[in-house]
């Protein structure tokens, strides 16, 4: 059959650092004995319900999930996060590393019938990201000309020369959307956000608001037979008790993200006809610290940051806290990312180094036992976050470090981190596969911007500095593997934060339900190689 | 009461009435901009990434880059047009969400307020002509009870027996999403969905109508007219019926004009647990957000349905009283 | 018959008085009953009541529920408290001066009564402490900007009825002034119905409590029955004791501050006192 011989013949095409791809093919399901079947209707949940299903224009996790079915990307990721075919079959990159060549899929349709073709690849990058996605205007800002040479190749020529470009063309970074649809428009108020139309396996049908989205199978997708489901169904259930609920019960066949709290993820463990897997994750790799504000007083003394380090047990944390679903961090830079250095290590868990180092310092315990009260503002992103900055508290009460909790909702929070008005609280981002995307932002001087998510800590190191730009500037990847063994090492010393745990979602699913995860974006792959096995 | 004064009364109360929710949407208004940050910075910590230039597209795009008391009054010049703007967070106009999930606020909150009120007012008469004996006793008991536990809490546990352990009853959501149902079965599936929200909620209610019910019965019982009718030999049952529970429901009535806006809030608990897609969640999540046109918009709807249902109140009154009726 | 025979002949007031006594014992003794920080780690998570030292279990981080319960024993009066003293404070001025004013700004306040009645008060109370972000404070605070209009009605009605009393005639006669009047006079004649309805308010302001910390709007330093729920709904099906003793104190002293509150209502009855003309004192 066709079909079977479709991805073998695309990887002999692949050029580059493209691996192979993990998608199970059918060749290799048949040899397991477990064919795709047509049929069945996929119900998930989706927490928080996301505002609009435009990829670009938001960009919130709950839109990626949904979103990565309704539309694609050029390329995705392997789980080692080497690139891999999507609506590009194949791609080049020269020698000067300057000039990428993407083929595209041809016969792709978009949802309303009309033709895919190269003018949406480059309108989608150049004009609709560039304007309404920050995360994808700062790399696509390197694009110096886009051309399209026919209807199925688009060329870039770079600036200067980016080792991690092609990262960006994941689903999640750079969707790819109908020319024809924003081409002119008001891409954030265009009437027809209400109905997306990608070119993805399924289509959006119906969207109750509070209830559910429901798609449905593209009955003209690109791939011969696929996808094998008729539909999947996204429930919206706000309550996280309701949620477990309705996967023990069988409701919903799947769950993902932050669906399920960590302390529920052991009784599903233990639940026969379902399966807990933690990879997919790696493109994004959450990696957790404690932010601390390091310019003002105590704080910006790094022996004072380092007892802090010395006082938390991140084994407590990953074993209890997070009943063993991801695992305590080491360095700035996570462990499934390609230039995570395992010989770098933070300072470990001794709550006596961390009482010599206060005392160093002259902090002095009083009658009671403290030595510096500091406030931690709790980060209002659940359950288990709570309980995190409960043991925080309790931990660096242990040193004599007195901690205030302060509670803020979503907007508020963002609004303090963004203004330095914190002393000092708990965050994660997303790393994105490569450190100069995902890490930097956090240390660089040149980041420190009234901005979340940027370097609101405030710290600053001149060799910092300069290493992550030599990194960001080298073509060989060898040559910025080095470069990052050092940024490494440099800021486990300053311990600017205190990282915490490397974060994983657990995926949880009904064991009939095939081909969950086969990428580095786990859930965020465009399922339409999933089916129900008899 | 005359048609001619029915009028003059119902439009007298409608101006009141329209001056009350006014200044509502006006507090409301300034008090949810006191919030500590903007739509913009959800958007940006929901999507971990922002640049300036991202945020300060988002806020022209909401249009808070304007000054407090423009944006107030733009939004009072569309509310005049019945034009509750549009929420920029889900890309809908706030009528259209608010249309979609005020149905299913208005069926929980009236299966409550309706179980509640008969419920609790028959269990209410029920201890009052028992007074002082066993049942009376039960009675009070159930009722304090539902009365002193939180509602939230009392959710949880009939989720517990009913679909954890019985598996009797669906736990959450509205209806069968994927069953395709139609009418009948429809109706009987939203049904099923709708027995543990709308027991959570009105439970609270329950307790509150049986006491009030039992302690207005006493009341009135012990009044000069009933004395007489008693005297007169009128049948106990008769009396009760006609006299006794005619005047008792003056305050239980008072108390449900007050409370319907307290069932809008009790939605906000009972919708969290069950998922029930209404607006009490609808308001709670976009006050989360900050999504001011969305939560004002719910709010104009509280309002406007408070008043609406004292207004109802007052008219119940003036058919109960019997100092009307006699007139 | 003595004020206290009355309310000795109601045995649910009496029982109240018992659990609300008992409760009250337990907030005061927490630090010698448990002398640590409820929030401390002090062993295994999620073991059973009774099990491995835990009288009523340990939490998901292995604290101590029955320390947590004790502690919070004192949190939540605090909160139902200070809230009830603040909405009376708030209820009882406007109350007193619409009814013994009388006219326009008896008009004025009632209005305003009303427009906060009309706001749903879970909902306003759920912005506020949104707004001014979650803590003992907040909570407080809008709590009691929730709680005050039934006083300001009851007060009220009860100036109405009085003003107009010989004694207050008296007092006006002497050329008392009128706050005077108000606070020494009329005030302490209106208290039963005031009295009956703070402990009612009470027990509403520690359901509000909890409720709000069921949604995740409570102080994360306090350890209060509320944040125990709270904390605990979400691994009910784990660890039902985390969620059910705080409810099951929550419930008691609920409950227990209403049977007081029926009690006092039936030893102080007030229609029965004001045909007498005076109330016991």
């Amino acid at each position: 059959m066709t079909d079977a011989m479709r991805p073998i013949a695309r990887r002999t095409l692949l050029a580059g650092a493209a691996a192979s791809p993990v998608l199970m093919t059918l060749a290799e399901a048949r040899a397991q004995g477990v064919a795709p079947r047509r049929g069945g209707v996929l119900s998930t949940i989706i927490t928080p319900e996301p505002p609009i299903l435009i990829l670009g224009v938001n960009n919130q996790g709950p839109t990626l999930i949904v979103g990565s079915k309704i539309y694609q990307g050029l390329l995705t990721v392997t789980p080692q996060l080497d690139p891999a075919p999507m609506l590009a079959k194949s791609w080049t990159r020269s020698d000067d590393g300057l000039v990428y060549t993407f083929t595209l899929e041809q016969g792709v349709k978009w949802h309303d019938g009309r033709d895919f073709t190269s003018e949406d690849v480059v309108f989608s990058l150049m004009k609709f990201h560039m304007e309404v996605n920050p995360r994808a205007r700062a790399i696509l800002q390197r694009i110096d000309k886009a051309e399209t040479p026919d209807a199925h190749t688009v060329r870039f020529t770079l600036k200067a020369p980016f080792e991690p470009f092609l990262l960006i063309f994941d689903v999640t970074g750079c969707a790819i959307v109908p020319k024809h649809v924003y081409d002119g428009t008001d891409y954030r108020n265009n009437p027809a956000n209400a109905t997306p139309i990608g070119t993805g396996p399924f289509r959006m049908a119906e969207w109750q608001r509070g209830n559910f989205i429901r798609l449905v199978r593209n009955e003209q997708y690109w791939k011969q037979g696929q996808p094998y489901l008729d539909g999947i169904t996204y429930r919206i259930v706000p309550d996280s008790q309701s949620r477990g609920l309705a996967l023990q019960t069988g409701q919903v066949q799947m769950t993902s993200s932050n669906d399920i709290e960590p302390f529920d993820v052991p009784r599903f463990q233990q639940q026969a006809n379902l399966q807990v897997a933690q990879n997919g994750w790696e493109l994004f790799a959450p990696l957790s610290w404690i932010e601390i504000n390091n310019r003002l007083d105590n704080l910006k003394d790094a022996r004072f940051r380092r007892a802090m380090a010395h006082a938390i047990d991140r084994n407590f944390i990953a074993q209890r806290l997070w009943f063993g679903v991801g695992k305590p961090a080491t360095s700035p830079i996570a462990s499934s990312t390609r230039f995570h250095d395992p010989s770098v290590q933070m300072p470990g868990f001794n709550p006596r180094e961390a009482t010599a180092l206060l005392d160093a310092m002259g902090l002095r315990p009083n009658a009671q036992g403290i030595r510096a009260s500091i406030k931690m503002m709790q980060i209002p992103y659940g359950e288990v976050w709570n309980r995190l900055s409960e043991y925080l508290r309790q931990a660096l009460r242990q040193v004599g470090i007195e901690v205030t909790l302060e509670s803020t909702d979503v907007a508020g929070w963002v609004r303090r981190l963004a203004a330095w008005e914190f002393e000092t609280t708990i965050n994660f981002v997303y790393q994105w596969g490569d450190p100069t995307l995902g890490v930097e932002r956090t240390y660089v001087t040149s980041n420190i911007q009234k901005v979340a998510f940027t370097n609101t800590a405030g710290y600053s190191n001149p060799e910092v500095d300069r290493l992550f730009e030599a990194a960001r500037n080298a073509v060989s990847a060898d040559d910025r593997r080095r470069l990052f063994s050092d940024v490494q090492k440099r800021l486990v010393e300053d311990v600017p934060l205190v990282w915490l745990m490397e974060l994983v979602f657990p995926t949880i699913h009904d064991r009939r339900l095939r081909n969950v995860i086969t990428s580095g974006t786990g859930v965020h792959a465009p399922y339409d190689d999933v089916f129900f096995a008899s | 009461m005359g048609a001619a004064k029915l009028l003059r009364f119902l439009a007298a109360r409608s101006v009141k009435a329209a001056i009350v929710v006014l200044a509502i949407v006006v507090f409301q208004f300034v008090l949810i901009r006191l919030a500590p940050g903007d739509p913009a910075s959800v958007i940006a910590g929901q999507s971990g990434a922002a640049d300036p230039l991202f945020m300060e597209q988002l806020r022209a795009q909401f249009g808070l880059d304007r000054p407090m008391h423009e944006q107030l009054l733009i939004y009072l010049r569309d509310m005049l047009t019945l034009d509750l703007g549009f929420s920029h967070r889900q890309q809908q106009p706030v009528a259209t969400l608010i249309g979609e999930r005020l149905p299913a606020t208005l069926l929980l909150t009236l299966t409550a307020f309706l179980f509640a009120v008969t419920a609790g007012v028959s269990l209410g008469v029920m201890a009052a002509r028992r007074v002082g004996r066993a049942a009376d006793s039960l009675i009070t008991v159930i009722a304090l009870t539902f009365y002193a536990t939180p509602i939230f809490w009392v959710g949880l546990l009939l989720v517990l027996v009913f679909s954890v352990w019985l598996e009797w009853l669906p736990s959450f959501g509205m209806f069968t999403v994927g069953a395709d149902l139609t009418g009948l079965a429809y109706a009987a599936d939203v049904a099923k969905h709708l027995i543990l929200p709308s027991l959570t909620l009105g439970l609270f209610f329950l307790a509150i109508y049986a006491r009030l019910a039992r302690a207005s019965m006493l009341e009135v019982a012990d009044q000069d007219f009933v004395r007489t009718a008693r005297a007169k030999g009128v049948p106990e049952g008769r009396i009760v019926r006609a006299h006794v529970l005619r005047n008792a429901l003056l305050p239980v009535i008072t108390f449900a004009g007050i409370q319907a806006g307290q069932l809008v809030g009790g939605s906000i608990l009972v919708e969290t647990v069950f998922a029930w897609p209404g607006i009490g969640r609808l308001a709670f999540d976009a006050l989360l957000a900050r999504d001011y046109a969305t939560l004002l918009g719910v709010f104009f709807c509280t309002a406007v349905m408070v008043v609406v249902f004292n207004l109802i109140t007052d008219l119940l009154y003036a058919l109960v009283d019997p100092r009307v009726e006699v007139a | 018959m003595s004020f206290w025979k009355r309310f000795a002949r109601n045995i649910g007031a009496l029982v109240g008085l018992a659990i609300l006594v008992l409760v009250g014992l337990m907030a005061v003794l927490a630090p010698v009953l448990f002398p640590f920080s409820p929030w401390e780690m002090r062993g295994i998570p999620f073991m059973g009541p009774g099990e491995a030292g835990f009288l009523l279990g340990s939490d998901s981080l292995g604290r101590d529920v029955a320390a947590g319960i004790a502690h919070g024993a004192l949190v939540s009066f605090l909160v139902g408290g200070v809230s009830t003293v603040a909405a009376l404070a708030l209820g009882v001025t406007l109350g007193a001066v619409a009814g013994y004013g009388g006219g326009w700004i008896d008009d004025a306040i009632m209005r305003f009564t009303e427009f906060f009645q009309t706001i749903p008060s879970f909902v306003l109370a759920v912005v506020l402490v949104a707004i001014f972000t979650p803590s003992i404070t907040s909570i407080v605070v809008a709590i009691a900007v929730v709680s005050w209009p039934p006083v300001t009605r009851v007060v009220r009605a009860e100036f109405l009825s009085l003003r107009s009393r010989e004694f207050v005639q008296a007092a006006e006669v002497l050329g008392r002034g009128p706050i005077a009047i108000m606070f020494t006079e009329i005030l302490p004649n209106a208290l039963s119905p005031i009295i009956v309805l703070a402990s009612l308010m009470v027990a509403t302001a520690i359901l509000l409590e909890s409720s709000l910390s069921f949604l995740g709007l409570g102080d994360p330093n306090l350890m209060s029955w509320g944040f125990m729920i709270g904390s605990g709904r979400s691994v009910i099906r784990i660890a039902w004791w985390m969620s059910v003793f705080p409810g099951v104190a929550i419930f008691l002293t609920v409950l227990a501050l209403n049977l007081v509150g029926e009690g006092l209502n039936d030893a102080l009855n007030p229609r029965l006192a004001r045909r007498r003309g005076t109330l016991p004192a």
